[in-house]
């Protein structure tokens, strides 16, 4: 069948092959057309004003087109992105400090804790809860007592954790005014002076409000990282947990192996030693109440003097372990120096300023400024789940 | 069907192409048109416009004076001259044209927004049509009045081909991810993903209204899958705007491809030269 017959008997006699007609037609249909909506945007666009942005910075507000607004948030998530790297800057040397003043006392005690340990009143302490019950309790109990209390870094490690999430909110404080003044000095100038302001529709963004909002929102996060710090054992190594931390390594573990190897060897000749004094209390004094105290002092001079031979044992151990422990018990205390550094910095530190920069920018697209955000949303997927 | 692949040798290949260049043609402007800048967009813009109408036009036109004659044929009597006069006239073919300039412009700002995702489908879209296509007349030949065995075919296959690639860009649609708009406001979600700010033209105008209408529909379907701030009519409009943009594209791509074939043939009938060279004057 033929197109033609139609188009033409609708523009008969003109020369134009019959294609061509409808090819025509389509063609002024088109131009009709674009025409009339060309002129109706030309009309539509003489009527409307591009919108006028107001942003809130430095406590003051700027009036900027969209255009300059664009620039605004595209310099607020530039200096946003690199804000952790910076608060960790400025955090840093000052926690290196206040940690340097908190682990020196501890470092100082090392000495008098090893002239403790090796001296014959503490190994026979030693020997004898080995002996009795659970040295490796008593050992961090000790640790405990000699090491850490005496050097006051307790006290020095409560106080640094009151005075860290102030001192973290001074500097959030202190970048935050930073960025807020350069934007405002790089963005005054390029104001809109708007006239008939009341009557336009003005978007309005409070940079200030989000700023005190995210600081305050990243200060919680702080506290609350803090808070679980003393419990947890994995913040600020504050006490006992110190102290396990400390009794952990590798001389004091060394150490303890070599004593319970005592005890075992003890345990032998302790039972010999209390066998035959009962056997010779039983024989020299066979009635009354003074045979039992009579065994049990045999017993007590056989144990002294099995004791003595092991003590000389034990003092050779000291002079070859006394400079490894020394030696590992300061790397442990500096292992623990930079845990609590690394746990401060790491987690307080990173939240807070990784809230701020999510917030400020959940908050800026939220109203409408920047580029796309980079998630995305399946439909599909989300069926699936 | 495999067999029959396979049976296919280099030579066979050359001829396919070469019985389906006007397909191949139209598919490349297409292609390009959509793929290039802007500025290069903006010039194409109306010679694009007029062959897309052009071949859509034909296809629906053919279609409706086959309906309108077998009408005519079931309820008038041989010798009325009525035949003559309801044949399809003035009316038609303008009606036809207007809707074909809407059509037309619904396909071409759809492939401005189109991610290049999207392209297989519809490359695959215009292989299926011609291979059914193909198996459909050979089936119809043996029943079918000869002068119209291609017009039955054409008519019989817009409607499977069309309902399948809807579907197809429905799902890739659904499946492609969007820009992340739950819990913005209408506006915002707008302000932060409208394309076609930058252009004053007309062609930017009809971008950022396919734009709107597309990120609307995200928006509303997002948010409703959410349940946040949706009524249940806004998320049923989502659901609407979404079948309904998805269902005249894939209509009107679908009328674009039979319409080249029937401008093909016709010129093919007609001595051959002129309806082809009709679509590469358009395109340059």
């Amino acid at each position: 069948m033929s197109l033609c017959h139609v188009s033409s008997s609708m523009t008969a006699g003109r020369g134009l092959p019959c294609v061509w007609r409808h090819w025509a037609l389509s063609l002024l249909m088109i131009l009709g057309l674009m025409l009339v909506l060309g002129t109706g945007l030309r009309l539509l666009e003489q009527r409307t004003d591009d919108p006028l942005y107001r942003v809130i910075v430095n406590g003051q507000p700027l009036t900027l087109d969209a255009e300059n607004h664009a620039a605004l948030s595209r310099d607020i998530q530039a200096m946003t992105g690199d804000i952790e790297a910076r608060l960790m800057a400025r955090m840093t040397p000052w926690l290196e400090e206040r940690l340097d003043q908190a682990f020196a006392p501890l470092t100082l005690a090392v000495p008098d804790y090893l002239d403790w340990y090796y001296s014959p009143g503490g190994s026979y302490m030693r020997l004898g809860v080995a002996l009795v019950g659970d040295a490796d309790a008593w050992l961090d109990e000790q640790l405990h007592q000699r090491l850490v209390r005496p050097s006051g870094i307790e006290a020095a490690l409560a106080e640094l954790q009151v005075d860290y999430p102030q001192r973290l909110a001074r500097e959030q404080q202190g970048l935050a005014t930073e960025l807020t003044s350069t934007l405002h000095e790089r963005y005054v100038s390029r104001q809109v002076a708007a006239e008939g302001e009341s009557e336009q529709p003005v978007h309005e963004f409070d940079l200030d409000g989000v700023l005190q909002h995210a600081l305050q929102d990243g200060l919680d996060t702080a506290r609350w990282s803090t808070a679980a710090a003393g419990g947890s054992g994995a913040g600020l190594l504050a006490g006992r947990t110190l102290a396990r931390r400390l009794g952990a390594s590798a001389a004091v573990q060394g150490s303890r192996m070599a004593l319970r190897s005592l005890v075992v060897r003890l345990g032998t000749g302790t039972a010999r030693a209390l066998a035959t004094g009962g056997a010779t209390a039983a024989a020299t004094a066979p009635t009354g109440p003074g045979a039992l105290v009579a065994g049990t002092l045999t017993t007590a001079v056989t144990l002294a003097s099995i004791a003595g031979s092991e003590y000389a044992l034990l003092k050779m151990q000291a002079a070859i372990h006394r400079p490894t422990m020394q030696t590992q018990l300061l790397e442990a205390i500096g292992e623990a120096r930079e845990a609590s550094l690394f746990f401060s910095l790491e987690t307080a530190v990173s939240a807070a300023a990784v809230s701020q920069a999510e917030q400020l920018e959940t908050q800026a697209a939220r109203r409408g400024e920047g580029e796309p955000a980079p998630n995305a949303y399946r439909i599909l997927g989300r069926l699936n789940e | 069907m495999l067999q029959w692949l396979k049976a296919l040798s280099w030579g066979r290949y050359g001829w396919l192409l070469r019985r389906h260049v006007h397909l191949v043609l139209t598919l490349g402007v297409l292609l390009f048109w959509s793929l290039t800048g802007l500025a290069v967009a903006e010039i194409l813009f109306l010679p694009v416009w007029v062959m897309a109408t052009q071949l859509i036009v034909a296809g629906s036109l053919e279609a409706a004076r086959l309906r309108r004659r077998a009408w005519l044929g079931q309820y008038l009597y041989e010798r009325s001259p009525w035949h003559r006069w309801l044949r399809g006239g003035v009316v038609m073919v303008v009606r036809h044209q207007l809707l074909g300039v809407g059509l037309a412009l619904v396909l071409l700002v759809e492939l401005r927004l189109l991610p290049l995702v999207c392209w297989p489908v519809l490359l695959l879209g215009a292989v299926a049509m011609v291979v059914s296509r193909d198996l459909l007349r050979r089936r119809l030949s043996r029943h079918v009045i000869a002068r119209h065995v291609d017009a039955v075919t054409r008519r019989l296959l817009m409607l499977p081909t069309a309902g399948l690639l809807m579907i197809a860009l429905v799902m890739t649609v659904l499946w492609l991810p969007q820009p992340y708009l739950v819990g913005l406001r209408w506006e915002e979600a707008l302000l932060e993903h409208l394309q076609g700010r930058e252009n004053d033209s007309l062609l930017g105008f009809f971008v950022r209204v396919g734009s709107t209408a597309e990120i609307t529909q995200v928006w509303v379907m997002q948010n409703a899958m959410q349940s946040l701030r949706v009524a249940n009519s806004a998320a049923l409009l989502g659901w609407v705007l979404l079948l309904l943009t998805q269902s005249a594209f894939a209509w009107a791509y679908v009328r674009l491809l039979v319409g080249a074939d029937v401008l093909c043939r016709e010129g093919r009938h007609n001595g051959g030269n002129v309806d082809r060279s009709g679509i590469r004057g358009s395109s340059s």
